[in-house]
């Protein structure tokens, strides 16, 4: 490929390139796709774990793949179904964070007055101990999902507001964004058009990351004992692991749940890595060939 | 700055990686190196060494008139005597009391006790020990004994070993229910304080049990030696020279540390699953002590529509208690037939009393009865949405609350559940803000007196909002009887009444079960967590095997 074919080719086009080229980055999407069907598909693969089985604590065999809890229920499907919630909450939490936080950078990179304000709130935020707090009002509120999410997004949204501000700081000062405003384009436009797709990238990439770490945060509370107790998660699978006391003598119990937890944030954290590496010109080194 | 992203990256599945490797493999946390604990005494059977036991938490308060968690219980005990204890019937039984009885009118009662006690600086152990300690607790009202001697008037030492105590009406449960729950405490030493309630005790303890705590460690552990002389021990004294209890995180560590020999003893009940693993290993012995109180559901009739009888009886209709017991207890409970007289007390049971059987047809034609029907066809009662509280901390109880939802659901009743945060659950009983409360007593031990808390309508944990003249009136025959003939016919009315209507859907009397290591033999098991293998007799009497 020769650098008059590159600049031919959309930025888009050529990140994805990039991106399908490194074999790490593939099998962490592939690794994210497949949970997100074995979560919409959860219903076709095992079903939903309810009541008692007669076969306490079983270790892994044929009949139940990841074996059976304290009451006998299959652990694959608590497995598959904790799928649903721990998605459910991690891409939640992840949205409603990632609203906030770029509505924050955003603006106290483009609006000067308000930087100092916000900066201090995020700092603060960010210097809060986020686990005692996010612990102290879930167990006010109550267990449930929602409850889950926004305590989560609540206090994810500060990392992401960093990390846009300090993208959006030079984009804001560029000659682009001054001919805008010379040409009497309101802020609105100019956020919309100039500012938010120079920031994208990051955004992207903070979904993904703010993602797998509020299933980590979903996972934690839960095991705490503050998880919905009216729906599976794979903390909740570890919670109820830990609390009738089946952790020492039944690995099971707490392995697979584990498992899917670790392949989750492995995956979103190569791929998100492997993102940035393809749309970054420097390490593509788009110029040298 | 991709470089700097990248190593924050790979730090973070580092971080991830070693959170997994730990909760998963939880089970490998090595023994300790130089483990001298009593367990490798020499094993002859004689007396001497070190018992180590586990415990969740620390002491709380280690005033034995204010502090109420396990732990202080557990400990306290060890220095400050009871006046009775319990044999295996759960019968009230002489400790540090000898005899006890009431005046022919029910208004004086008197309790002696023996005369070869003394605190461990040396002092007597007298009756002025016990008045002064009565005094204390109901004039500060401390604890939970305070509510227990509504009809406590005055106390008299008329000798050293003899109390006399006025009452103010007839009370067949007083002498029960203050001989065997209030500690007795110096009062050369608690009288120091300005007042008793205010008296920390944290420091320089005196015993008149077996051993005297004599170092603390927060977190750590607590240290206690024994006592030159204790003669409610079967030799006159102590066999180990020292308990130490440790402190651990949960119950799955301290059993890691049972095993690996790090401890001799937990005491704390195992959860099910780790009790049926445990009984199977020939180095540990375990044993198995009934619960003093029962575990169940209670329905707040303060609101619609579990002010309906026919909604009740669909929900106690609707558990299939056998289930219950054998998969989420794990066969480690007995069937209480639904009755508030529990067989943990042979002398109070009703042999008559029969559980309700799990039929849900039946509750569907109750609900039905009740006036409610399911015209959007889902299977589901409409209209029926039950918010069911539970502490979510208690590893029994989450899991049958699961049941019990699962099991409600087959008969068209909708339960959410809500496990809650301790001090929110707690709380939330205290507001009487629940549908359902599932839950446990820990000891009812005195049904004259305690059924008044439950079922009186301004009974502190009347969490039913129980209001029924008959049950009053039941109540009032059962107290002022003085003997068990009497009281038990009024308490078989009762109990009949109370399950008839559902004012309290007893589930099952739990058993409890404790691990110790086989190294140690002669402990004395008695009924309920508090008293369990811990109680001064069982420590007093424990060796080391042959």
């Amino acid at each position: 490929m020769s650098g008059a074919d590159v600049a031919g080719v959309a930025p888009r086009v050529r990140t994805w390139r990039a991106f399908r080229a490194n074999p790490l980055g593939m099998v962490s999407v592939g690794m994210l796709l497949l949970l997100v069907m074995v979560a919409l598909a959860a219903p076709l693969i095992a079903d939903y774990p309810r009541g008692y089985g007669d076969d306490v604590l079983a270790a892994p065999s044929s009949a139940h793949w990841f074996g059976t809890d304290n009451l006998g229920r299959d652990i694959f499907a608590q497995v598959v179904w904790g799928t649903r919630t721990s998605l459910a909450v991690g891409l939640g939490a992840s949205a409603l964070a990632i609203v906030l936080g770029v509505a924050v950078g955003v603006g106290a990179a483009y609006f000067k007055r308000l930087d100092t304000a916000l900066g201090m709130l995020v700092d603060v935020m960010l210097s809060l101990p986020v686990l005692p707090l996010m612990i102290l009002v879930a167990a006010l509120a109550g267990p449930s999902v929602s409850t889950l999410v926004v305590v989560i997004a609540v206090f994810s949204w500060p990392e992401v507001a960093r990390v846009v501000r300090s993208q959006a700081m030079p984009v804001v000062t560029l000659s682009f964004v001054d001919a805008a405003h010379v040409m009497g384009a309101p802020n609105r436009w100019v956020l919309v058009r100039h500012i938010l797709p120079a920031v994208s990238p990051v955004i992207t990439v903070s979904v993904v990351l703010t993602a797998s770490r509020a299933v980590l945060s979903e996972a934690g509370l839960s095991f705490l004992g503050l998880g919905d107790p009216s729906s599976w998660s794979w903390g909740t699978v570890l919670y109820n692991a830990q609390r009738s006391g089946a952790l020492s003598s039944s690995w099971w119990t707490a392995l697979f749940p584990s498992l899917a937890i670790l392949v989750l944030v492995v995956a979103a954290t190569l791929c998100s890595l492997a993102y940035n590496d393809a749309r970054n010109p420097r390490n593509r080194q788009d110029a040298i060939r | 700055m991709t470089r700097m992203r990248r190593r924050a990256a790979s730090h973070r599945i580092a971080v991830v990686l070693s959170a997994a490797v730990v909760a998963g493999l939880a089970a490998c946390v090595p023994a300790e190196p130089g483990d001298e604990d009593g367990a490798d005494d020499s094993g002859s059977g004689e007396a001497g060494g070190e018992l180590a036991i586990g415990t969740t938490a620390d002491v709380v308060n280690y005033n034995p008139l204010v502090g109420n968690s396990r732990t202080d219980t557990w400990i306290t005990n060890l220095m400050y005597p009871s006046m009775m204890t319990l044999n295996d019937d759960a019968e009230k039984v002489p400790a540090l009391a000898t005899e006890w009885g009431y005046s022919e009118d029910g208004l004086t009662a008197w309790i002696e006790i023996r005369d070869d006690l003394q605190w461990s600086d040396g002092e007597a152990l007298t009756a002025d020990d016990v008045v002064f300690t009565i005094e204390a607790v109901a004039s500060e009202q401390l604890g939970t004994v305070a509510g227990m001697i509504g009809s406590y008037e005055s106390a008299q030492a008329v000798s050293d070993t003899r109390v006399e105590f006025t009452l103010n009406r007839v009370d067949g449960a007083f002498l029960n229910s203050v001989g065997f729950w209030m500690p007795i405490v110096p009062e050369h030493v608690f009288s120091q304080a300005q007042s008793v309630a205010d008296f920390a005790n944290d420091s320089d303890w005196v015993s008149a049990g077996p051993f005297v705590l004599t170092q603390v460690e927060r977190g750590q552990r607590y240290v206690m030696e024994k006592v030159d002389s204790y003669p409610l021990g079967e030799d006159g004294a102590p066999n180990v020279d020292t308990v130490v209890f440790r402190v651990y995180p949960d119950v799955n560590t301290e059993v890691l540390a049972l095993r690996s020999g790090e401890l001799d003893l937990i005491a704390n009940a195992l959860p099910p699953s780790v009790a049926d693993d445990v009984s199977t290993d020939d180095e540990l012995e375990t044993y198995v002590v009934p619960s003093l109180g029962w575990a169940h559901m209670q329905y707040n009739m303060r609101r619609q529509p579990l002010d309906q009888v026919e909604v009740r009886r669909a929900l106690a209709h609707a558990v299939d208690y056998e289930a219950v017991r054998q998969v989420a207890l794990g066969g480690h409970a007995v069937s209480a037939n639904s009755s508030i007289l529990t067989p943990t007390f042979p002398k109070w049971m009703d042999e008559s009393a029969e559980e309700y059987e799990y039929d849900p047809q039946l509750s569907r034609q109750l609900m039905t009865k009740a006036g409610f029907d399911d015209a959007d066809g889902d299977g589901m009662f409409d209209g029926v949405d039950l918010e069911m509280i539970y502490d979510s901390g208690d590893p029994n109880i989450s899991s049958w609350a699961e049941l019990v939802r699962d099991q409600a659901a087959e008969a068209g009743i909708t339960i959410s559940l809500s496990g809650l945060e301790r001090n929110t659950y707690l709380a939330r009983t205290d507001e009487r803000d629940f549908d359902i409360y599932a839950g446990s007593w820990a000891v009812i031990d005195e049904p004259q007196s305690n059924f008044n808390l439950l079922f009186a309508p301004d009974g502190f944990i009347n969490y039913a909002g129980v209001n029924d003249p008959e049950v009053n009136r039941l109540l009032d025959d059962a107290a002022s009887a003085l003997t068990v003939e009497d009281a038990r016919g009024p308490l078989h009315d009762l109990a009949a009444i109370v399950t008839d209507q559902v004012y309290d859907n007893v589930m099952y009397v739990e058993e409890f079960t404790f691990a110790a290591s086989a190294e140690w033999t002669g402990f004395v098991p008695k009924p309920s967590e508090l008293l369990s293998v811990v109680n001064p007799q069982s420590l007093a009497s424990v060796r080391a095997a042959d």
